[in-house]
């Protein structure tokens, strides 16, 4: 049972890292992506159709990642373009994607007797380290997108905190101007990684479909998508806490769905609630954040 | 001859409505420093952030090095050559030394150990000693201002220009600099220095190009010209200082503010106050002289009431006003500058309308049954801003598009109008412009004499020199003694300052 529940709760945290690291690249800018529970409901729902009407899973992520990118752009271009306010922005961008997802589903596949199925991702099991008792079971028996968010965790680390890029990046949200006067142009790097923020972000929103449920429907995110972005908060915008925030809302996430599958014994309101209660108290007791300077507030040159 | 470093030719710029820069030509040679001389909002840092790519011009050519070139972005100026430091300095806080100088110039991976030991070297060349791998937040200004420098070396830079380099030096910073200045100029390399400070523009300067009002109104060279032709050039009129009538026995006047044996005491610490007991007299203005942070702001705050006194008393015209709130002491007529107007006078994103009613919600005579009475509010800012000659449309400006000088003005005009007793100004002419300093002094003086009290709370010994009848100097809380002005001599002042007792003649304590 403990094997199981934490091998679910590798499962459970994937898009929850992937999403947390889109968002620690863009806040590291000084943007937040307050759409990102948007762009995982687009993603999420990319994936399904786009699995659903070709037959092939890899279409399915490339038009989640698509149209994640696309919910971005438009979240860049309002933002960052035209330097209107983020949060509300986001805000209108989330309640966007609910009503398109719902539309064109509609409109798709009309409202169906049995829900439509999907194929979902194999598990592959990795030759050699699956073998390994205990941990091989837990890490190395998972899908594609999982192994993809462990290569992103070193990757991530490596290019924030080891390259030219990471530095423009982490300066430009602590202090645009001194990225500016070094010749950066602070709005193109804050677009362009929103942008590959979004398509990431959409990629998380696929694994809801693609690689767990096998179906859409227009709850499947959940408010996971808020998750990614809290814990980019309480990961103190660093790579490493956010797969230290994911691991812990992963286990959560994967303990009330076994409780809910498993016996009645426990109310199981207050297990779905889990993680969101977690979200609440670990950002309360969060002390010392270490918040990029700008976060949050447009740049512009001449003014 | 060899073309000049930087030719700038009929260069015009307007921000929306404003003009900020019209038909400003300035040629800097090689091997030159040139000061850039004005009052604040006299165009001086628009027309480098030009040069320098960090504005875009409207109309007007570009040359370096004798050819013509189109300078967009600041990565095109610094290939040609040009740095900028900027007055605050563009530095990442959280960031190293090292991280910082390489911003912008690196690609792909990054040893930081190599890049840090590279430049060491470059800085000790210089006679820099930085740390490389600390946090630049952690270090001190003038050290920010070398990793501001050593930026510009690392790119090779041979035209730098400086935006008020030494605003946030102390003197043996700033003394370093212009030998820094020297050097580099020395080797070649062209400095265009920007500032309003006289004294630096003598010691350094080549050439001085003074603006005022967006345009180029004097060049003259170093040896050509006096301190006192390039105040008048850079003003546009002779100023003529407020003066003191030092005859009259100001302690004659009734006791309008009186300060019985009042403490400040946190629960945990030395006191911020100590026993401060004093009288201001109507016409009389009391200067507290000491360096900031000796209790000046907290003294300020207990009398306009932000700040309650842990013992003591504080009395208004003979009434004890200790445990009256701010609402009731500004009705009793004290009016306060505050020594930070962001924080504490005024909202920048409201109009100056607006600004004057901060202090008035309270006020009938701005409200007709609960309704802001607009046309008499907005009569009354307009009279304002030509009663103190603030540079300003109408009332309807917002208050942050003044420069710093002119809002004060609104803030003064505002006080000065609210205290009909009394009048307390913390550190009013602090960063501002000698047109701007020379009109507060005025305003100050004529309340005076009005009979108002005042309270001029100052880090400047020339301007305590200059307003105050009576003087007290405060350190760690406490008042050193008081003092008829005359009675001090810089360096007694300077030693009191320090917490020092002079021997000698014991000034009575009035």
């Amino acid at each position: 049972m403990v094997v199981n529940i934490l091998t679910r709760a590798i499962m459970m945290s994937t898009p929850l890292l992937l999403g947390a690291l889109a968002e620690v690249y863009a806040e590291r800018t000084g943007m937040m992506v307050c759409a990102i529970e948007g762009i995982f409901l687009m993603g999420a729902w990319g994936g399904f159709v786009g699995t659903y009407l070709s037959g092939s899973m890899l279409l399915g992520i490339v038009l989640a990642v698509v149209l994640g990118g696309l919910m971005a752009l438009l979240y860049a271009f309002v933002t960052v373009t035209l330097g209107q306010q983020q949060v509300v922005t986001g805000t209108a961008l989330n309640i966007l994607a609910v009503g398109i997802c719902a539309y064109f589903q509609r409109v798709l596949f009309g409202v169906p007797t049995t829900p439509l199925q999907i194929d979902t991702l194999p598990k592959l099991a990795i030759p050699l380290l699956s073998k390994i008792p205990f941990v091989g079971e837990i890490f190395f028996h998972q899908n594609i997108l999982t192994y993809l968010a462990y290569i992103l965790i070193p990757v991530s680390i490596f290019v924030l905190y080891k390259t030219s890029l990471g530095l423009t990046l982490r300066s430009t949200g602590e202090n645009p101007v001194a990225v500016d006067v070094a010749g950066i142009n602070v709005n193109r790097v804050r677009f362009l990684t929103v942008l590959v923020a979004g398509g990431i972000s959409g990629l998380a929103g696929a694994f809801y479909t693609v690689g767990y449920l096998g179906m859409f429907t227009s709850n499947v995110i959940g408010g996971r998508g808020w998750i990614a972005f809290a814990i980019c908060f309480l990961g103190n915008w660093s790579p490493k806490g956010a797969v230290l925030g994911t691991l812990a809302f992963g286990l959560a996430d994967a303990i009330s769905v076994y409780f809910r599958i498993g016996t009645g014994a426990f109310p199981t309101e207050l297990i779905i609630a889990l993680p969101y209660i977690l979200t609440i108290l670990l950002t309360i007791f969060r002390s010392n954040f270490k918040v990029p300077a700008q976060l949050g507030i447009p740049y512009s040159k001449e003014s | 001859m060899t073309a000049p470093a930087v030719e700038l030719q009929h260069i015009t710029k307007c921000f929306a409505k404003v003009v900020a820069n019209k038909d400003v030509s300035l040629t800097v040679n090689n091997g030159e420093v040139v000061a850039l001389l004005g009052e604040n909002g006299a165009g001086k840092s628009t027309i480098m952030k030009i040069l320098y790519g960090l504005y875009g011009l409207d109309e007007g050519k570009i040359f370096v090095r004798g050819e013509e070139v189109q300078i967009k972005t600041p990565a095109d100026a610094m290939a040609k050559g040009i740095a900028m430091i900027q007055q605050h300095f563009s530095l990442v806080p959280t960031h190293t030394a090292a991280e910082n100088i390489i911003l912008g110039n690196v690609r792909g991976y990054i040893p930081i150990k190599n890049y840090e030991q590279k430049l060491k070297k470059i800085a000790l060349e210089h006679g820099f000693d930085v740390p490389m791998d600390r946090p630049v937040g952690e270090l001190a200004v003038g050290q920010q201002q070398k990793i501001e420098i050593l930026k510009a070396l690392y790119i090779n830079t041979s035209i730098l220009i400086m935006d008020e380099p030494t605003a946030v030096l102390t003197p043996q910073e700033s003394e370093s600099l212009m030998q820094f200045i020297k050097e580099f100029a020395a080797k070649g390399n062209s400095v265009v220095f920007i500032t309003h400070k006289m004294k630096e523009v003598m010691e350094v300067a080549d050439r001085i190009v003074v603006m005022r009002n967006g345009v180029v109104v004097a060049e003259k060279r170093r040896q050509e010209t006096t301190e006192q032709e390039l105040a008048r050039l850079m003003i546009g009129q002779e100023l003529t200082p407020a003066v003191r009538d030092a005859s009259r026995d100001t302690t004659a006047g009734e006791g309008v503010l009186q300060f019985e044996n009042v403490s400040l005491q946190p629960k945990k610490g030395t006191a911020l106050l100590n026993d401060i007991d004093f009288t201001i007299h109507a016409g009389e203005i009391f200067g507290i002289a000491g360096v900031s942070g000796n209790g000046q702001d907290e003294l300020c705050d207990i009398i306009s009431g932000v700040r309650q006194p842990t013992s003591g008393r504080v009395l208004l015209a003979g009434k004890d006003i200790s445990k009256e709130s701010i609402r009731a002491r500004n009705a009793f007529g004290i009016g306060y500058v505050p020594v930070d107007r962001y924080r504490d006078a005024m909202i920048k994103d409201m109009n100056l309308a607006e600004n004057i009613l901060l202090k008035g919600v309270f006020d009938k005579k701005w409200f007709n049954r609960g309704f802001i009475r607009h046309k008499k509010l907005n009569a009354y800012t307009n009279e304002l801003i030509e009663r103190h000659r603030v540079k300003a449309n109408d009332y309807n400006d917002l208050a942050g598009s003044l420069s710093g000088g002119n809002q004060q003005k609104i803030v003064l005009g505002r006080e000065v109008d609210i205290g009909s007793r009394l009048l307390v100004f913390n550190q009013p002419t602090r960063g501002l412009d000698m047109g701007a300093v020379d009109r507060i002094h005025h305003v100050i003086m004529e309340e005076k004499d009005n009979g108002k009290a005042v309270l001029l709370v100052s880090t400047e010994l020339s301007e305590i020199f200059e307003m105050c009848d009576r003087i007290a100097v405060m350190h760690n809380g406490r008042f050193m003694g008081i003092y008829r002005n005359g009675e001090l001599t810089t360096e007694q002042i300077g030693l009191l300052m320090a917490g020092i007792h002079f021997d000698g003649e014991e000034a009575a304590a009035l």
